[in-house]
């Protein structure tokens, strides 16, 4: 037996060592890689390309623009809605959007040429949000047939909106808004293409879950017959729906193999797969919910606006998918739903896990829940009371056969001890549930409700499946070799599953909408069964027995003692069988979407336990109860992980998980700046499974890959409002959000930082004002092209040496002006590529002894030396001594990280602003004469709170911070002397230190009279592992009544460098730390502040981050004064 | 420059360029393409390979800096010993696309060697550097304790 087993991926051994190959790991002889020319502009008329230069570049093979194209659009959704062709012909439409591909010999090569192609664009107005694409006389992206910037409309009604207000009693309004959210799949999307000239066969290799619509796209836009393009199988490094459909890169390499007769390879890198593969949809929801007196709804009214970004690809879709969520979750009277799609010059959304439904789904939930509070119902009881139920077909259509809501949130409550925790609520923790479904396999073209598959017995008697669509880590073909396994009677192990390539495989549309499992099991189900079923009657016939008398064994097929190998059944020919499984669907209404469309219907109940701070608004997730309905559950280990992963998206997508623009650039195309979950940003999470089998489904199961991160959100946005009764509409619900909502639920008074006595913050007070009348356009427009640098200047590293002694080092440094200091380089390579600084020289520290060791001297002192890595120190500062210092490296980075990189490389490392670091051509970057981004831009997180200058960026080194509170000195080596200097000595501005081209940090000295202080450290980040948003350390000196004598109170993360706050020192002195006294002594520096339009709040959270220090320096919780001293 | 190092056991002598990395030299010069490049910016820990029994980051490592005496070990080096482990992973189905996998698996031999901490919440702060996107690293976490013979947590 197979189904329902915990059986492990056949291709393990391999997998795990990395020797099943990617796309970049396939190699073909005489193969080119290439690189891609992309617009600057969010909105620009090309008036010429001029590519001679590149194609005269050394090692450059080709150039491909949209001249060597037939000029064809994407089929995508077909008619008005094709809109894109592969290469921008004479409009580029957002910042990133592919203008020209180079193939050259080297990944190098191609790169540099890129500079070479000489595109003349003139700049047409921009809409870069969906408010400015709204505006009055707002300039047009595409000729649309509904006019301006609107993609599609709909509009909707089920049953008499009229009558059903009627019979409300109360009602509630809310505009919940979710934001973009990014696949981040592991592996680049990338892809391999060989074009046969011979043959005019084209070859490709290409990270797809849906290898059906690559070969589909590529023969139409490439003017080809389908029968000349070869998908062949690869592994596919995730997918999400992000590589549901062609991606934007297949066609680039596929038209320069062909123009250049040779493979190319085209893999993105990790900044372009971030800012211009297909995002989740950003929606804002007007929603509107009425109900009776029994509780029961009666009507839905939603104003759904969703982003399309520059060009259409599934936002139709997507939209009136999450329009038929609203219309099915609940028993409602009516329905009314309207929505448009609006372009915007941002780079496009696209498919995305859940398709719509995570952003339905929360704020569908999140009002549930409102509603639920206002009449004074049990959010659990109340969405039972509501909830669709077996046999219902709901107000879109939806026939629902099986339908378990009511048993997932039975499950959820049972499990989360609901009932004893929902009374708890305002006391910091909380307990919120929110419900899901999911339409599995639906039939969004004519044929998507097929899917065929082909089984084999070989003359040995193996046995292989063969089947057209991609697992790109779903564990599909582990899925379709247990049902193989099932029905043959062998072992899963023994069954070979070949996918994806379209000269072996039998027709499938690919792994969306999860159709996966419940149409490709169906069909190899189908398969295997009748292939079981010949060779059961051959075996018959061989046995003298009858059919119903044999049973097909791992041995063979077998009757009473008598087994006959499947070899000897099958003799020379093979056996080879090839189903269909057509499922039972109707096409959707093409205006609305709605209808019996899928396959079968999932869902799907959570509760999450949270803990939130009111003083960070730092928000835990304890604990996540996830139950589903998806059917009978194939294999339990691979259920599970579906889930997992699923939550794990949807935690993101709830507290930290944004793409962030500014001007219509994304700022954040890096996972430092992307809040992804990490291993320990996640809770305990217990997956429930509470399906009746599904009569349409293989062995009654149903989907499970995209359900499990739709009520998360939502669930989340519930528990925080029970937790500290604040109700956050706007995903995803970051500190900044929950204490604004904490000032506001308090009535707290504006924030007012008494600029008007400061003359010193005058002239950047006024600066800051004058950045949105026209100052910023003015530096941004004009100003960066007075910039010092021109562009991003290529790594030029030609050289590295390796000195023996200081001397030599700072000799060398001396000598070439070219020439950096290089320790562990994890900020300095990718400082190289991201263009901000660019040696010719690097001399590397790591070898001279005189930077190695760790020292404690008679006198108590501990000198560490800069080349000390920060591993080597942690395992150093465990001691009860330095332990501030290991709390600190435990918060850095990752272990990776920690193991080469050093403290005096941690110290001098450059600041972390995601506009410097990010390609924005800024003040830091370009000069006087270019704007601070983050004046205007996001910075909530990054940015300076105290004396932030022209350039609002912070010091990012956290032992920056403790070693300023440990009165630390820096060792300082020169060519002609060595220099000592206080720590705060060290900066002359965020993340720039006053350092000589022949200097190098050589070591730190802690004295031992601040290494006897109690000192702690806290920091506030958005994951594990992440620069710190707001750090302090504290370090206090006590008398024996526990007086504090001597305190250092320096913040990290508020100021351009470690910022002392003496005013909090002040008010300790003398004192005894009592909780009271220690929050408002933790607020004596607040006068100093001064910050940028959205970052007050972390003015708030440095003084809660001071505040924990501190009180972890009682002797205990308690915090007993001793007699004989002031109190606070 | 001129290269002198060992990888997986076997001297390597190589001509390379001064900005060559650790992953270039171990994927492009050596074939050894067990080690994936998903960020190049030592961010997510997919290129890790153990630099003297240290877990690194290779995209990050200029390759010249490395000693001759200095020993690199790739997932493919690390095959033998890290069986136990790779069978957890399998059998806890700690991997779904597989593209961080070998990373992971390079990391958890760093781990087991050491030592697995005490909790989880530690366990999980240790896999900081390993992003994976698929699984919400529940069965990872589960697949390092099956491998270290401590199910107890």
């Amino acid at each position: 037996m197979a189904i329902g087993m915990s059986v492990p991926d056949n291709d393990w051994m391999a997998r795990t060592l990395g020797q099943v190959p990617f796309v970049s790991d396939v190699q073909l002889p005489g193969m080119l890689t290439a690189k891609v020319l992309r617009s600057p502009h969010p909105h620009a008329r090309i008036v010429r390309i001029g590519t001679s230069a590149a194609e005269a570049a050394p090692g450059v093979v080709g150039v491909l623009t949209a001249a060597d194209l037939p000029g064809i659009t994407y089929i995508h959704k077909g008619g008005d809605l094709s809109d894109r062709e592969p290469l921008a012909r004479s409009v580029v439409r957002f910042i990133g959007e592919e203008v020209a591909v180079v193939a050259a010999e080297t990944a190098a090569q191609a790169e540099g040429a890129l500079a070479l192609i000489d595109v003349r664009y003139r700049r047409l107005p921009s809409v870069t949000s969906v408010r400015d694409a709204l505006a009055r006389g707002a300039h047009t992206l595409h000729s649309r047939r509904l006019g301006g910037n609107i993609a599609m409309r709909t509009e909707s009604e089920y049953g008499n909106l009229d009558i059903a207000r009627g019979a409300t009693s109360t009602s509630l309004s809310g505009r919940y808004l979710f934001g973009r959210q990014a696949h981040v799949c592991m592996e680049p999307t990338g892809a391999l293409a060989s074009w046969d000239a011979e043959r005019e066969r084209l070859e490709v290799w290409v990270t797809t879950q849906a290898p059906y619509f690559v070969r589909q796209e590529l023969a139409h836009v490439l003017d080809l017959d389908v029968a000349q393009v070869v998908v062949h199988e690869v592994a596919v490094g995730g997918g999400f729906g992000a590589r549901s459909k062609i991606c934007d890169s297949e066609a680039l390499a596929a038209g320069l193999s062909i123009k250049t007769g040779r493979p190319v390879l085209l893999v993105l890198d990790r900044a372009e797969e971030f800012a211009t593969t297909k995002s989740r949809h950003a929606f804002d929801i007007r929603l509107e919910t009425g109900v009776d007196v029994d509780g029961k709804l009666t009507y839905r009214d939603a104003d759904v606006t969703v982003e399309n970004g520059a060009y259409n690809h599934s936002g139709p879709s997507v939209t009136k998918s999450a329009l038929g969520l609203l219309a099915s979750l609940y028993r409602t009277r009516s329905v009314s739903l309207r929505s448009r799609l609006v372009d915007t010059n941002r780079h496009p959304g696209g498919q995305f896990r859940g398709y719509g439904g995570p952003q339905a789904t929360f704020a569908l939930e999140s009002q549930m829940d409102e509603l639920a509070q206002l009449i004074g119902k049990d959010p659990i009881a109340f969405r039972i009371d509501n909830v669709q139920r077996a046999g219902d077909t709901t107000h879109a259509g939806w026939k629902l056969g099986t339908a378990g809501l009511v048993e997932c949130l039975e499950a959820v409550r049972a499990a989360s001890g609901w009932d004893e925790k929902v009374k708890r609520g305002g006391s910091g923790m909380g307990i919120g549930v929110a419900i899901t479904a999911h339409a599995n396999a639906v039939r969004a073209y004519d044929i998507a409700n097929r899917s065929d598959a082909t089984v084999q017995v070989g003359p040995d008697g193996d046995v292989t499946v063969l089947f057209g669509g991609a697992d790109a880590g779903t564990g599909q073909r582990t899925i379709l070799a247990q049902v193989a396994a099932e029905e043959l009677g062998v072992e899963p192990a023994t069954i070979r599953v070949v996918m994806m390539d379209t000269d072996l495989t039998p027709f499938d549309m690919g792994a969306w909408s999860s159709r996966g499992t419940v149409m490709s099991a169906n069909a190899v189900k189908r398969a295997a069964q009748d292939a079981a079923a010949i060779l059961r009657e051959r075996a018959a016939q061989r046995l003298q027995v009858s059919v119903t008398q044999v049973r097909l064994t791992q041995a063979g097929a077998a009757s009473g003692d008598c087994v006959v190998p499947l070899s000897d059944l099958v003799g020379e020919e093979q056996l080879e069988v090839t189903r269909s499984f057509i499922a039972d669907s109707d096409m959707p209404d093409p205006a609305t979407g709605s209808g019996n469309a899928a396959h079968s219907y999932s869902f799907a109940a959570q509760v999450a336990e949270v803990q939130v701070d009111e003083r960070s608004g730092e928000i835990k997730v304890l604990r996540i109860f996830s139950a589903h309905d998806s059917g009978t559950v194939l294999n339990p280990l691979k259920f599970e992980g579906q889930v997992t992963g699923g939550v794990a998206m949807g935690l993101g997508a709830a507290l930290t998980e944004e793409l962030v623009y500014e001007g219509g650039r994304l700022v954040n195309p890096a996972y430092v700046n992307y809040g992804l979950p990490r291993a320990a940003d996640l809770p305990e999470i217990e997956v429930i499974s509470v399906g009746a089998p599904e009569p349409s489904g293989p062995y009654g199961a149903k989907g499970v890959g995209e359900i499990g991160l739709q009520p998360l959100p939502a669930a989340i946005a519930n528990a925080v409002a029970h937790a500290v009764g604040i109700r956050l509409r706007d995903l995803p619900l970051t500190p900044d959000k929950v204490l604004e909502g904490i000032r506001a639920r308090d009535g707290a008074p504006a924030r007012t930082y008494a600029l008007w006595r400061r003359p010193g913050r005058w002239y950047i007070a006024g600066m800051r004002a004058m950045y949105p009348y026209g100052l910023h356009h003015v530096l941004h427009r004009w100003g960066t092209r007075l910039s010092r640098t021109g562009g991003d200047p290529a790594s030029t590293v030609s050289r590295i040496t390796a000195p023996r002694t200081l001397q030599e080092a700072v000799h060398e440094l001396s000598a070439d002006k070219h020439a950096a200091p290089l320790a562990g380089g994890t900020d300095l390579v990718p400082a190289l590529d991201q263009g901000i600084s660019a040696p010719r020289t690097l001399v590397d520290l790591r070898l001279i002894p005189g930077l190695s060791g760790i020292r404690e001297s008679a006198s108590g002192s501990l000198r560490i030396g800069a080349g000390v890595t920060l591993a080597d120190l942690l395992k150093h500062a465990e001691g009860e001594r330095d332990s501030v210092v290991a709390e600190a490296l435990r918060t850095i980075a990752t272990p990776q990280v920690r193991a080469v990189a050093t403290v005096g490389g941690n110290l001098c490392q450059e600041k972390r602003c995601w506009f410097f670091r990010n390609g924005f051509n800024c003040y830091k970057r370009g000069g006087w004469t270019c704007p601070c981004y983050a004046v205007q831009g996001d910075h909530r997180f990054q940015h300076a709170v105290v004396d932030g200058h022209r350039c609002q960026a912070v010091t990012p080194s956290d032992l920056a911070t403790v070693f300023a509170a440990l009165d630390a000195v820096v060792h300082i080596a020169g060519k002609k002397q060595e220099r000592v200097v206080p720590l705060p000595g060290l900066y002359s501005g965020p993340g720039e230190v006053a350092l000589a081209q022949d200097e190098v940090v050589s070591a730190v000295e802690l004295p031992g009279r601040a290494r006897d202080r109690i000192s702690r450290f806290e920091k506030q980040r958005l994951f594990d592992g992440d620069f710190a948003i707001v750090s302090a350390c504290v370090s206090l000196e006590l008398d024996d009544g526990g007086a504090v004598v001597d305190s250092r109170i320096v913040l990290g993360a508020v100021a351009p460098t470690p910022f002392r706050a003496e005013a909090v020192e002040r008010a300790l002195r003398g004192t005894v730390l009592r909780p009271e006294g220690i929050r408002s002594a933790a607020q004596a520096w607040v006068g100093a502040a001064h910050p940028l339009e959205r970052n007050g709040w972390k003015v708030d959270a440095a003084c809660a981050a001071v505040e924990r220090a501190l009180l972890r320096c009682l002797p205990d919780r308690e915090g007993v004064p001793l007699s004989g001293t002031r109190r606070l | 420059m001129e290269l002198h190092c060992t990888v997986n056991d076997e001297k390597v002598v190589l001509t390379i360029a001064a900005d060559e990395r650790l992953l270039d030299v171990v994927r492009d010069r050596l074939g050894l393409t067990g080690t994936k490049q998903a960020c190049a910016r030592g961010e997510c820990g997919a290129c890790t390979v153990l630099v003297d029994g240290r877990a690194v980051n290779s995209c990050v490592f200029l390759a010249a800096t490395l000693r001759p005496e200095q020993q690199v070990h790739t997932v493919e080096g690390l095959a033998e010993e890290s069986l136990p482990l790779r069978s957890a992973f399998a059998h806890e189905s700690a991997f779904q696309c597989g593209f961080c996998t070998p990373g992971q698996i390079v990391s958890g031999v760093a781990l087991l060697r050491q030592g697995l901490p005490e909790t989880d919440s530690e366990l999980r702060h240790c896999l900081s550097g390993n992003i994976c996107r698929c699984t919400g690293y529940a069965s990872i976490l589960r697949a390092l304790r099956t491998a270290a013979g401590r199910e107890d947590h």
